[in-house]
């Protein structure tokens, strides 16, 4: 008999910390941290594997699973609720002989290879689920093809500086991958990796397998595999992604993109309705606005109760702004109340926290720009700042 | 759950035929991101129905199309669930409205198959946050054959209303009126009773034989009149807004902006579910000016807004300035336009400079896909 099977399926690899988040990652993992209103991070990349014609994802987990796990479910807010397919969470697990946590990357795709074998595909999409982007995987799928890539790595052209801060691809001009160095204090090229590979499966196969095997390696992508598929000479491509695209693995980033939201120019194009972005909805009313309330160049998602002041911030599902309350340039996640007084400016604020009267969460900076600061005030989940406290710029609470 | 539930997503009297002309009455836009039937269908999910019929007779493929992915429900049930009852291409379909229990008659093998016992009759046109249980209760306590909910009027309207009860303190109904105005102390019905199923389905059986089809006159009251039906009124302190034409279309929808009034509907408790669309979060421009508002996801409000109603992808261009309006999906204010006390229906396009005055009694109201 002839089994169904799959071109191709996605590996996304969710189970890091996202330590660099702090507060934000203490009990939940890095993707399921909210984003832009009513999204959380790892909504982007499963949208992007919808809308690229990807309908089989492995959700790879480790790091406090439970929030993750209950916000993909079966899969349906992204399409991925299907019979053969969908959205499939893979924690470690134990068996027989030689149980293990996944000790890196590598390691976690090597103990899910019989879960890609079930789909039999010729390529698999590895991603990660902690960028902010809009990208068609299946244009690059083609790439991989066109160019008889075994290993094709997606890169956008960074600064040097920023260069010293990523893996960095050189390549000939077919794009063909000469070099990779993670974090070069010289780059040689611009070329940055963006955590976005396509592998053609049974060759990647092989290689997890004799790198699981040997005790030296770390078992990592980066620092294992894409090596030894240069050191072998294989067929290894670099994908030029023009577009926006950010790593939002630490406080000041997340705090920039969302305000990226609120630029008119709209880098995301998140307002493009033709590459949507799916997220778990919660049923909430819609928001209110109240006529006391004084609203500017803000993105404000539903449920809210708005009284208050609030510009240039991004406000989550359910947050209710007190009368006289103040909130600028802040991020407030889902849940959160702002009570009255209360003056936030400059801040990244959990879910679920209670601002109470008073309380005066960073500062406004000095100059006219307003997207300009004097550092990013954090508050994590589930926190209540008791009246009249005063949280200083970059102070984590 | 012992009891199966049926919305009557048509009209039957209300005046409403500007909002109706590609929709029925369940499919219209109401509250920002909700359609009428979202509400009497989540209080019966919120009240652990998970059997529902949704009788349609015409126009419903807005309606069908709302209610596609029953997910949002909670009602995808291999047992039970939500099923779309059109008629069968029978005589019925030759027939505009007979009546309830010509529609009915459509869900006889419905109501048959379903375990349960008793049946909730819902219509959409009323917005309200019940828990169906403690009237169920009510019912099998009371013993009556029909309970049914409704508002207690003590300074009576001035307004006809479809049913007009008075009840004794035990909650036996005295009297039940159709088509008249409540006095001081009289109760207004809901559109929502619940009956034994037995009861209802023979009296479907029997009245359509005869070519009888009004559900309130043909059978609750002539029954009612002739002691051989016995009613129960269940009291409803709540919110409760009735969508019978234009004007009480307006006013609820300007009345759930105030807290008092939308807060109770709007319960954490006993969330009102409605269809996901994934639009994003709404974006308020640099120079807006937004006061008293209710606002849906993927709007992009720019101009000046005050005691408005906006569903989602609505925009308010630069220098519009847009007061005591509903605005519905997908529609567009151009830059400049002023527009006071009118209603937009969907996708409609008023483009930059339009000036439209409405009144507050008497609201203009702007098509479908008009572009004005």
């Amino acid at each position: 008999m002839i089994e169904r099977k799959k071109e191709c399926i996605a590996m996304l690899l969710a189970g890091g910390q996202g330590s660099r988040l702090y507060v934000l990652t203490e009990d939940t993992a890095k993707p399921a941290v909210p984003f832009g209103g009513k999204y959380r991070i790892i909504d982007f990349s499963l949208s992007n594997c919808v809308n690229s014609g990807i309908d089989t994802v492995g959700i790879l987990t480790q790091y406090q699973p439970l929030e993750l796990n209950d916000y993909i479910g079966n899969g349906q807010p992204w399409d991925l609720n299907r019979n053969f397919g969908g959205a499939h969470v893979l924690p470690p697990y134990t068996r027989a002989k030689h149980s293990d946590w996944y000790k890196g990357t590598a390691s976690a795709i090597y103990q899910n290879i019989a879960f890609v074998d079930r789909y039999n595909p010729k390529y698999v999409v590895m991603l990660s689920g902690d960028h902010i982007y809009k990208m068609d995987y299946h244009k690059m799928l083609e790439f991989h093809k066109a160019k008889g890539s075994e290993c094709t790595i997606a890169v956008i052209d960074v600064s040097p500086a920023e260069a010293t801060r990523m893996g960095i691809m050189s390549t000939d001009e077919n794009m063909a991958i000469t070099d990779f160095e993670e974090k070069p204090k010289q780059p040689k090229s611009c070329h940055a990796s963006m955590g976005v590979y396509v592998f053609t499966w049974d060759v990647l196969k092989q290689y997890l397998i004799a790198d699981e095997a040997d005790p030296d390696s770390e078992n990592d992508f980066g620092k294992n595999i894409i090596p030894s598929f240069l050191k072998d000479g294989r067929a290894m491509y670099a994908y030029p992604f023009e577009g926006y695209w950010k790593d939002v693995g630490t406080l000041p980033s997340l705090w920039e993109a969302n305000m990226d939201l609120l630029d008119p120019a709209d880098p995301l194009k998140i307002h493009d309705t033709s590459w949507k972005i799916y997220a778990r909805n919660y049923a909430s009313p819609s928001t209110r606005i109240d006529p006391a309330a004084k609203v500017a160049n803000s993105l404000i998602a539903e449920g809210c109760v708005i009284r208050g002041k609030v510009t240039h911030s991004v406000i989550y599902t359910g947050c209710v702004i007190e009368e006289g309350a103040s909130v600028t340039g802040a991020v407030i996640m889902p849940n959160t109340i702002v009570k009255k007084g209360a003056d936030v400016n400059y801040a990244i604020v959990g879910e679920r926290c209670v601002i109470e009267e008073n309380a005066v969460i960073g500062e406004k900076p000095d100059g006219g720009d307003p997207f300009t600061h004097n550092g990013i005030a954090v508050v994590g989940h589930r926190k209540t700042i008791a009246s009249g406290t005063v949280i200083k710029p970059n102070e984590i609470v | 759950m012992n009891m199966t539930g049926i919305i009557f997503s048509e009209t039957y009297g209300e005046d409403l035929d500007v909002f109706t002309h590609d929709r029925n009455l369940a499919a219209i836009p109401f509250g920002g991101r909700y359609r009428l039937v979202d509400f009497v269908l989540s209080n019966m999910v919120n009240s652990g129905i998970n059997n529902v019929g949704v009788l349609a007779k015409q126009h419903y493929h807005s309606l069908m199309d709302h209610l596609a992915n029953n997910q949002e429900w909670d009602l995808n049930r291999k047992n039970g669930g939500l099923l779309l009852l059109p008629p069968f291409a029978s005589e019925a379909v030759n027939h505009n409205n007979r009546g309830k229990l010509d529609e009915l008659r459509n869900a006889l093998n419905y109501l048959e198959q379903s375990n349960s016992q008793y049946v909730l009759l819902a219509d959409a046109y009323v917005v309200y946050n019940m828990d169906y249980r403690p009237m169920l209760q009510a019912h099998i306590d009371s013993g009556a054959d029909v309970t049914i909910a409704a508002t207690h009027e003590p300074d009576g309207s001035t307004k006809v209303y479809p049913s007009v009860l008075q009840a004794d303190r035990s909650g036996r109904v005295v009297s039940y009126a159709l088509n008249t105005t409540a006095r001081p102390g009289d109760y207004v019905g809901m559109g929502c009773l619940i009956i034994a199923k037995q009861l209802l389905t023979s009296a479907i059986q029997e009245l359509t034989a005869k070519g009888i089809y009004h559900l309130e006159r043909d059978f609750i009251q002539h029954d009612f009149n002739r002691g051989k039906l016995t009613l129960n009124m269940f009291p409803f302190e709540g919110v409760c807004l009735r969508i019978r034409d234009v004007d009480s279309y307006f006013r609820s929808s300007m009345a759930i902006i105030d807290e008092s009034v939308g807060a109770p509907l709007f319960r954490g408790d006993r969330p009102v579910f409605t269809r996901v669309t994934d639009e994003i979060p709404t974006y308020y421009g640099p120079e807006c000016n937004v006061s008293s508002c209710v606002v849906a996801d993927g709007c992009v409000l720019e101009g000046t807004v005050d005691n408005c109603v906006f569903s989602r992808g609505v925009r308010v261009c630069k220098g519009a300035v847009v007061k005591n309006c509903i605005i519905m999906q997908g529609s567009t204010v151009g830059e400049g336009a002023q527009l006071e006390n009118v209603i937009v229906d969907k996708w409609a396009n008023i483009t930059a400079g339009a000036q439209l005055k409405g009144l507050a009694t008497n609201p203009v109201i702007i098509r479908k896909g008009a572009v004005v």
